[in-house]
């Protein structure tokens, strides 16, 4: 287990990587822009994408770098392209009615993180993991899942939502790395191709919704037409 | 003390006094070709410096003793910091143990405190509008500033910037520590933010928009040219820390060999290279905000410094 004896130099990197993009989890929180929503998710991909080059690299784990490098291919560069075209097939550029401000969404997050520390701190205990990347790792990965589930419940649009998704289970892969590297590297494949199918099924329900509905806005979707 | 010391801390200060015009000649020739025009070159600074010291001084009706002593105060206080840290060597020279880093901080923020009475001073409504500016952006970077002294100071259980130095060329798991990376991005936005290049700035003398420029408006001559080539230097000193101390504190002299000192001060321009190409990016390719949209950057800037001590505490 890589957790037990990791050397400072590897732990300061993990968790500068990991706090980063905890860090970008919260511009795509905060950003009132889809485009900027969407860049933030690049370059959390990118991040989460180096992260499991290091931990292949610090753990002598040689299938991570593959595991980095489609990480980087698919959620750094493929899925953001797919989302981009949507982005620019909608014509919409951001949130038109807000449930809640970015501003305390924002804060909403940082409830999210500290809930999460206390869940992450309990949850290192009883497994063992009583090293400050453990827990921040446990700390960043259930912090993440739950902006991802705060982005689904407040934003309406469906390309947010879309994202929210993508954020959770990146949030979810993130924690996998450092946690349990040496996941086999068949179910990282499946898991890159589930996404890859679930944004391919979101682009014809964006297209269903525009033609049948003229909307892709949550808000606009409560009505039953016959 | 010795002699060889002394004339490394007097050099320190002369590579600073003779440098920084060439760093900013640097970036404005870079921010010219960026947007694809031809630029005046990067020895225009010393070119313009010369021409106004052979100007006349115009000095207006209302100026009291405050107008004649800014200049020299502001200059006085750029030529002292260099003492206090590491431009060329990486140990401590005569006279750096004046002051930490707080001491530093102190001297430097006097040099923009005097300019900001001195554009009050004439009672003119240009100087009025940037000294009120100034300060209004000073109130919200200056908690940052304490901030990231705090973190650094919790860093590296010092507030002497070679304790900082030496332990992060020593250390890689230091280097590369949140609490470091957090610190250099709060910084960053610091840098920026006090060598007046926000996006929301404008360096031309024209708009509304403009700042540190408009402090200086009624300056003439040598005068004018004393504040330009303080507020030069200050740009130098920041950039010399930010880079020295924080973002690269390889590539300084060790042992104050006259080989070593000329290879470090080439060092430090390659730094400087590096620094400013950033800062050039984040200048040119972001619009221009609005005036009261500097907050939410410097409000960024405050949450890295707040990540960067809480980053401290982590290990």
């Amino acid at each position: 287990m890589i957790l037990t004896h990791l050397d400072p130099l590897a732990s300061s990197i993990f968790s500068s990587m990991a706090i980063a993009s905890l860090l970008l989890a919260f511009v795509m929180l905060g950003s009132r822009w889809l485009k900027n929503y969407l860049y933030a998710f690049a370059a959390e991909s990118w991040v989460i994408a180096a992260l499991s080059a290091t931990v292949g690299f610090f753990g002598h784990y040689p299938e991570l770098y593959l595991v980095a490098f489609l990480t980087a291919l698919f959620r750094g560069l493929f899925l953001p392209f797919l989302l981009w075209r949507i982005i620019q097939r909608l014509h919409v550029a951001h949130e038109i009615h807000e449930i809640l401000q970015p501003s305390s969404t924002l804060v909403g997050g940082a409830l999210c993180v500290v809930f999460s520390l206390a869940v992450g701190y309990r949850l290192g205990q009883s497994l063992g993991l009583s090293t400050t990347v453990a827990v921040l790792a446990l700390t960043v990965m259930l912090s993440m899942k739950l902006i991802g589930f705060l982005m689904l419940a407040v934003r309406h649009e469906a390309l947010s939502q879309i994202l929210g998704l993508l954020l959770l289970e990146n949030g979810i892969f993130l924690g996998a790395q450092i946690l349990v590297p040496g996941m086999p590297l068949l179910i990282e494949i499946v898991v890159l191709f589930d996404l890859l199918i679930v944004v391919a099924c979101f682009g014809v329900l964006v297209q269903y919704l525009l033609a049948h509905a003229g909307t892709t806005s949550s808000l606009q979707l409560k009505r039953l037409v016959g | 003390m010795s002699v060889r010391d002394i004339v490394l801390q007097i050099c320190q200060v002369l590579a600073v006094l003779g440098l920084a015009p060439l760093l900013q000649g640097f970036i404005l020739q870079f921010e010219e070709r960026v947007q694809l025009a031809q630029g005046p070159g990067i020895f225009q600074p010393y070119r313009d410096l010369w021409k106004l010291f052979r100007k006349q001084i115009v000095v207006p009706e209302t100026a009291s003793w405050i107008y004649w002593l800014a200049p020299f105060v502001a200059f006085a206080a750029m030529l002292t910091v260099p003492i206090l840290i590491p431009v060329l060597t990486d140990f401590p020279l005569p006279l750096s143990d004046m002051g930490d880093i707080l001491g530093g901080g102190l001297i430097l923020t006097l040099g923009s405190f005097m300019i900001v009475l001195a554009g009050l001073d004439s009672g003119s409504a240009y100087g009025g509008i940037g000294s009120s500016r100034a300060v209004m952006v000073t109130i919200l970077a200056e908690p940052t500033l304490i901030l990231v002294f705090v973190g650094i100071t919790l860093l590296a259980k010092s507030m002497l910037p070679f304790v900082v130095n030496h332990l992060l060329v020593a250390s890689q798991a230091v280097y590369w520590s949140p609490a470091h990376l957090f610190l250099i991005a709060a910084f960053f936005t610091l840098l920026i933010t006090e060598t007046d290049r926000l996006p929301i700035h404008s360096s031309t003398h024209i708009e509304v928009y403009m700042i540190d420029e408009a402090r200086i408006l009624e300056y003439s001559g040598p005068l004018l040219a004393l504040l330009k080539w303080a507020s030069m230097m200050k740009q130098f000193i920041l950039y010399t820390i930010f880079s020295n101390v924080l973002l690269l504190p390889w590539g300084l002299s060790r042992e104050g060999t006259a080989i070593g000192v000329v290879g470090s001060a080439a060092a430090l321009l390659g730094k400087f290279l590096l620094v400013a190409a950033a800062v050039v990016v984040v200048d040119t390719a972001q619009s221009r905000l609005r005036f009261y949209r500097y907050q939410e950057v410097l409000a960024a800037s405050f949450v890295f410094a707040i990540l960067a001590i809480v980053g401290t505490q982590l290990s």
